[in-house]
């Protein structure tokens, strides 16, 4: 299978790697729009990748089977317009968030519906054992969840950033930080009823560097979401959920989950923890977390099986969709929207 | 087995357990209590310091310079670059930003390369002069500030490019990364890498020698980034001639206990070290003592001390 890849920050270069390491998978070709990150590319990569700047000239050279999207996030969409007006059939892997707004991942979906291929956006703490062993303990264990609050915290936004991540409709915290949380809140609840927000800028003019977010479901169960990039001591990006259900709590973060049972419902309150490394996950090529091999792998298997892959645009959708909301509801001031 | 290094991963924040208990622990050390915990280690069995290139350790090498304690054997094994404090450059300037940055730097490491005026130029005439100039501008201000009798043992690439070379078969950079460190520093080459098997294979496949250089990969007994199995890498071991490979990770960061560790690590044959954190004066007595007694000299197959002249 040749891949191309599209984009070559460090998430460009995180799949090149993984995928280009897994079975029967070759990257075969790359492409960078900057003159300058190019030129390094040509220098730097192997011979037989060949870099090119544009997107239209490498397709129809390149012929590849699947090509990845890691670029910024106000491009994704028009990339994969591109790409699948092109190649009605590629499969296109792109990584999260899907789009800026719900509006344009609608586009990606219409386009991907008349599509063949396999379609993917990069949601990879889905492939995470700690999250997949939480939701298998939210369904077993907790028992009718009351209330949830959550949090995702780093120090990515000390100053003013230059980046995309920093423009009006390229980027915030909530585009750049929160999809993950919210997709798997999303993942274990469904898409909440209503929503109130408020939000706050720090350091960046453009876009929010902190949001607080009130959710309601269905099922009565409510929670708040914190999302800030700029609080100071995260040598990494934090994340943490907790679960309170009638049967106890749920604490769930990247390195661990652990269900608390409830006293009143015969546990000694001591609780069980499930860290990372209980998880037997090999993967045959390791670069960072073990999550990245395994979406990829879930990509290039749902290529060759013509099955629909976890998670794809119309799940992805629906994070937009969400984000959209919160900030919509921010703007307003935060009154309850449905 | 020769080596017992200590890791710093205490030191700058890093926990595989929960990164709750690592903000914690950096907010409770301080750079003096850190050479403490050095010094404990170095007098209960630890022969080094791995370390990554991050702003705390010149602190913590120019300590150690003025406490004097450190003897004319202790090793160095810096791991470059810092990866994490790149990829948040990354976040706040974007990927162009990060190059710009870094580039200019090197323009003021080395003025009278005028090459650098244009950094397009570098990268299209001299790709690999541009990142061993990089590696020495990342290496000076930690060598200026390494305590006279430590030794610089081994240069290591981070597992991250490591790896990342690994992924796309680029053996070309790695043997570049090599060459220069045996030639400008001469001490061993390191790489750090959860792919120690892959590593080995691109190695031979290129007609590139292991001999003289320090491989830094987990070991633990529950096959934590062990890729791609706890067997296969294991099993790599033994074909490793002279083997220099330190063990990291023998703990699975923090899950096991350091019985546990040293029960499997004597199982292993060939290996030339082990790389283990610590964060409390205490600690450091109770795992380098224990590591000394229970691993030291038991597996030793007598690799060569590549690398070892002083600097």
């Amino acid at each position: 299978m040749n891949i191309s890849v599209i984009g070559l920050g460090k998430m460009g270069l995180l799949h090149a790697a993984i995928v280009n390491s897994l079975p029967d998978a070759n990257v075969t070709s790359v492409c960078e729009k900057d003159l300058f990150l190019s030129s390094a590319a040509r220098a730097v990569l192997p011979k037989n990748i060949t870099v090119y700047r544009d997107v239209k000239k490498m397709i129809p050279e390149e012929r590849p089977d699947a090509v990845f999207v890691t670029t910024p996030i106000d491009t994704h969409v028009s990339i994969v317009e591109d790409l699948l007006k092109t190649e009605t059939n590629l499969s296109v892997f792109v990584e999260k968030p899907l789009a800026v707004s719900h509006e344009q991942a609608r586009i990606a979906c219409e386009l991907a519906s008349r599509s063949r291929g396999a379609h993917m956006v990069g949601f990879q703490k889905r492939y995470s054992p700690v999250f997949q062993k939480a939701q298998e303990l939210l369904k077993e264990a907790v028992d009718a969840p009351l209330f949830f609050r959550a949090y995702c915290l780093s120090s990515d936004v000390l100053r003013e950033g230059s980046a995309w991540r920093s423009k009006k409709g390229s980027g915030g915290v909530l585009l750049d930080s929160a999809p993950h949380l919210l997709d798997i809140l999303i993942w274990f609840f469904g898409e909440p009823t209503s929503v109130m927000a408020v939000k706050k800028h720090v350091y960046s003019h453009e876009v929010e560097d902190y949001v607080h977010a009130i959710l309601s479901f269905e099922s009565g169960l409510q929670g708040h979401v914190d999302a800030c990039w700029s609080v100071s001591n995260y040598r990494l990006p934090e994340f943490l959920l907790e679960i309170h259900g009638r049967n106890g709590m749920l604490t769930v973060t990247d390195d661990f989950v652990k269900f608390t049972p409830g006293k009143q419902t015969g546990g000694n309150g001591g609780g069980q923890t499930y860290h990372r490394q209980s998880f037997h996950t090999p993967v045959p090529f390791l670069l960072t977390d073990p999550e990245y091999t395994l979406e990829d792998t879930a990509f290039l298997d749902a290529i060759r099986t013509r099955t629909t892959p976890e998670t794809n645009f119309v799940q992805a959708a629906k994070v937009n969709a969400l984000i959209d909301r919160i900030l919509e509801n921010a703007e307003q001031g935060g009154h309850k929207s449905r | 087995m020769k080596t017992l290094l200590i890791g710093d991963n205490s030191f700058i924040g890093v926990s595989h357990l929960s990164q709750e208990r690592a903000r914690e622990r950096t907010e409770r050390l301080d750079v003096k209590s850190i050479v403490e915990i050095i010094e404990t280690a170095v007098s209960c069995g630890a022969t080094g310091y791995t370390f990554s290139t991050h702003p705390v350790n010149l602190q913590i090498l120019s300590a150690l310079q003025d406490s004097g304690k450190i003897e004319s054997t202790f090793g160095l094994y810096p791991v470059l670059p810092y990866a994490q404090g790149y990829v948040r450059l990354a976040n706040e300037k974007g990927m162009r930003g990060l190059v710009d940055e870094t580039l200019s730097r090197l323009s003021l490491l080395d003025r009278t390369k005028a090459i650098f005026d244009s950094g397009i130029s570098a990268l299209r005439l001299d790709p690999l002069g541009v990142m061993k100039t990089y590696l020495d501008m990342e290496l000076k201000s930690y060598l200026n500030a390494k305590t006279r009798n430590a030794r610089l043992r081994s240069v290591l690439l981070h597992e991250v490019i490591t790896d990342l070379c690994l992924g796309l078969r680029d053996a070309h950079l790695l043997d570049a990364f090599a060459q220069h460190i045996r030639e400008k520093y001469h001490a061993s080459p390191g790489f750090v890498t959860y792919n120690i098997v892959r590593f080995v294979e691109l190695f031979r496949k290129a007609g590139l020698t292991t001999n003289d250089v320090v491989i830094m990969a987990p070991f633990n007994s529950v096959g934590y980034q062990m890729s791609p199995s706890k067997h296969s890498c294991e099993a790599c071991l033994p074909s490793l001639s002279e083997s220099n490979v330190i063990a990291m990770s023998i703990m699975a960061g923090g899950y096991l206990k350091l019985d546990e560790a040293i029960d499997y690590i004597r199982t292993l044959p060939n290996l030339s070290g082990i790389a283990v954190g610590v964060s409390s004066k205490e600690h450091a007595r109770n795992t380098f003592t224990r590591l000394r007694d229970g691993v030291l000299g038991r597996t030793d197959t007598g690799a060569s001390q590549a690398g070892q002249r002083k600097i």
